[in-house]
């Protein structure tokens, strides 16, 4: 039966190439979309590493300083009273990078030979606790860094994974923008957001009084209310005596950011949508033509001992393997794109883009040629004989 | 054998109610060559369906080898046409898009044959009709007379025991006519299978053992 159907598939090329193409096209713009959601999927899954909730940042403009000194007292000062606070659990300064911001800063190094590229922030004693940062090994910064002979250092697991796996860390100096001592390793941190694949990280040792430190991020209480938000506005212009500051809520920023990927996501699952519908139109229309095309044939092959399910079979069989055809030949050009690595993304999701196009398209196949298939295993042989 | 009792068989729709078949009584004994004749439109086709169990009569009885019709559900039914019946129709009714040689196959797919055995059963039919040397060319390749061969030796590919024609001689000339009689006949003879013609020729019908006259759904001859 199966070499009965390719012969006939073959032997109606012309008819079927319609078929075929349709499908080829719809897998090829269905794996661009899939390969696209998949990726923002992936990345929207994997853990972000810090918490959002409840995080305020007020972002401090610190130039131009006229008197060090004053200014790293009223820093250590402004930290001081915020965090005496009931409302505040816990305070803490960080770089001139903050999470989901658009800022970055990148460095690499090359330690004996082996390239260390790396993302920096910096963040004072407290940061871990205030961003709920997960530690895989060893430690946060803590007192004994302030003199140290070098610099401490923390690296996220990405980084370890890539460059260090497999070493003890314990007391190792590594040239990363200077000499460093890692002293711990901590779990995800994407900081550039949700949708962003998570990157290598390091967090370099800041003294909360510094000046490149100039962003104090706040955990408050949960349900703390925004009304609060002005008593934490008027704390701060009183003690910066400054008023070109801004507080930043980072889960609305978070949720901001999420937005605008969320937008062409739906956006293309709606064209997506849109696709499967004309698709699945077209396969009705394509399916109902054949049938009533054929029906003499049907009828012929009812005469000759053909059950109902042989036919549903054959027909549901035919359309599938003329589908299978233009799944493979997009697959054969869809491979093309991780083989050759074609955009930086990694090669899974393009394999789970293919599979999910190719399982969608068979679904919407088997749906529409079923029903069409039924109506023509119902064909009355001696009606569909005598109509020709 | 084929025996039909008091069948009748009634077209109806909403307005109009068509008596195709009235009150039929006939016993085609195994191995006759039975020709049916009558106008157009006298039921010569729909008693032809009615053996071949592609349609029902509306009353009646129908029984094949012994056993009622009725006795039979759907599959079975399927089976038994697979397996006991060869069916040649008027306008051949050959797939354009596959060779002869799949054609005549086609009945034995459904018989769960395996690709080997099936291609020698119907080479052995093709030889038979004479058209081993057309085995690959496509039905539209052919002549009327060919095709109607081919469509015989599908008709005989599963070596069944009754062959019903539906007029196997209408839509060629007379010489091929009467070469495509000649096979049948051959058929009839060596092979003793029981055949069921209907036909609008007097001269091939007097070939035939018996004639059934119909005339507006009823026998009169």
């Amino acid at each position: 039966m199966t070499r009965h159907i390719l012969r006939l598939i073959w032997n109606k090329k012309r008819s079927n190439a319609l078929l075929f193409l349709e499908i080829f096209f719809a897998f090829l713009i269905l794996f661009a979309v899939f390969t696209i959601v998949t990726r923002y999927m992936r990345m929207y899954q994997s853990p972000l590493g810090f918490q959002t909730e409840n995080i305020w940042i007020v972002h401090m403009n610190l130039n131009p300083v006229t008197d060090t000194t004053a200014t790293q007292d009223m820093k250590v000062r402004l930290k001081q009273e915020l965090k005496a606070l009931p409302e505040v659990e816990s305070a803490s300064y960080s770089g001139f990078v903050t999470p989901i911001s658009n800022s970055s800063w990148s460095t690499s190094s090359d330690d004996n030979g082996f390239e260390i590229s790396t993302h920096m922030m910096y963040g004072d004693l407290d940061y871990m606790e205030t961003m709920g940062i997960n530690l895989v090994q060893g430690r946060w910064f803590n007192e004994s860094d302030r003199d140290a002979r070098y610099q401490p250092l923390i690296i996220s697991k990405k980084l370890f994974d890539e460059s260090f796996k497999g070493r003890n860390l314990t007391d190792s100096i590594y040239d990363i923008n200077g000499e460093k001592r890692i002293v711990g390793v901590i779990d995800h941190f994407k900081y550039k957001g949700d949708f962003a694949e998570e990157v290598n990280l390091s967090f370099f040792y800041g003294e909360d009084k510094t000046l490149d430190l100039p962003n104090l991020h706040l955990r408050v209480a949960p349900g703390t209310p925004a009304a609060f938000e002005e008593e934490v506005n008027t704390l701060v212009a009183d003690i910066t005596k400054r008023n070109d500051f801004r507080i930043e809520h980072l889960q609305t920023t978070r949720e901001s950011r999420a937005r605008q990927v969320w937008i062409p996501i739906i956006a293309l699952l709606s064209i997506c949508g849109f696709l499967v519908i004309n698709v699945s139109m077209g396969l009705f229309g394509i399916l109902w033509y054949t049938i009533s095309k054929r029906r003499s044939e049907i009828g012929l092959r009812r005469t000759l001992g053909a059950s109902k399910s042989e036919i549903t079979l054959q027909f549901v069989g035919e359309i599938l393997v003329v589908c299978l055809g233009g799944i493979i030949l997009g697959a054969i050009f869809a491979v093309q794109f991780p083989l050759l690595n074609v955009f930086p993304i990694e090669s899974i999701n393009y394999y789970l883009a293919m599979i999910f196009s190719a399982a969608l398209i068979l679904i919407l196949v088997v749906s529409c040629a079923f029903y069409p298939s039924q109506q023509a295993a119902r064909i009355h042989p001696a009606l569909a004989l005598h109509e020709e | 054998m084929i025996l039909l009792k008091d069948v009748t068989k009634v077209y109806q729709t909403k307005t109009i109610e068509t008596t195709a078949l009235n009150n039929i009584s006939l016993e085609v004994p195994t191995g006759e060559f039975l020709s049916i004749m009558g106008p157009s439109g006298c039921g010569k086709s729909t008693l032809l369906n009615i053996m071949g169990m592609i349609d029902e009569p509306t009353s009646g009885q129908v029984a094949i080898q012994g056993q009622a019709v009725s006795d039979y559900h759907t599959k079975a039914v399927a089976r038994f046409r697979n397996e006991k019946l060869g069916f040649i129709f008027q306008s051949f009714h050959l797939i354009n898009e596959l060779p002869v040689i799949d054609n005549v196959e086609l009945p034995l797919i459904y018989r769960r044959i395996s690709g080997k055995k099936r291609r020698e059963m119907a080479q052995t039919a093709l030889e038979q009709v004479g058209l081993k040397n057309r085995m690959k060319h496509f039905p539209g390749q052919l002549s009327g007379g060919q095709k109607q061969r081919v469509a015989i030796a599908r008709a005989i590919v599963g070596q069944p025991n009754i062959i019903l024609a539906d007029e196997p001689t209408g839509n060629l000339d007379s010489v091929m006519g009467n070469e495509i009689m000649e096979i049948l006949l051959n058929l009839n003879k060596e092979l003793g299978t029981t055949i069921v013609m209907v036909t609008h020729d007097e001269t091939m019908a007097r070939k035939t053992h018996r004639l059934v006259r119909l005339f507006d759904g009823s026998q009169v001859l």
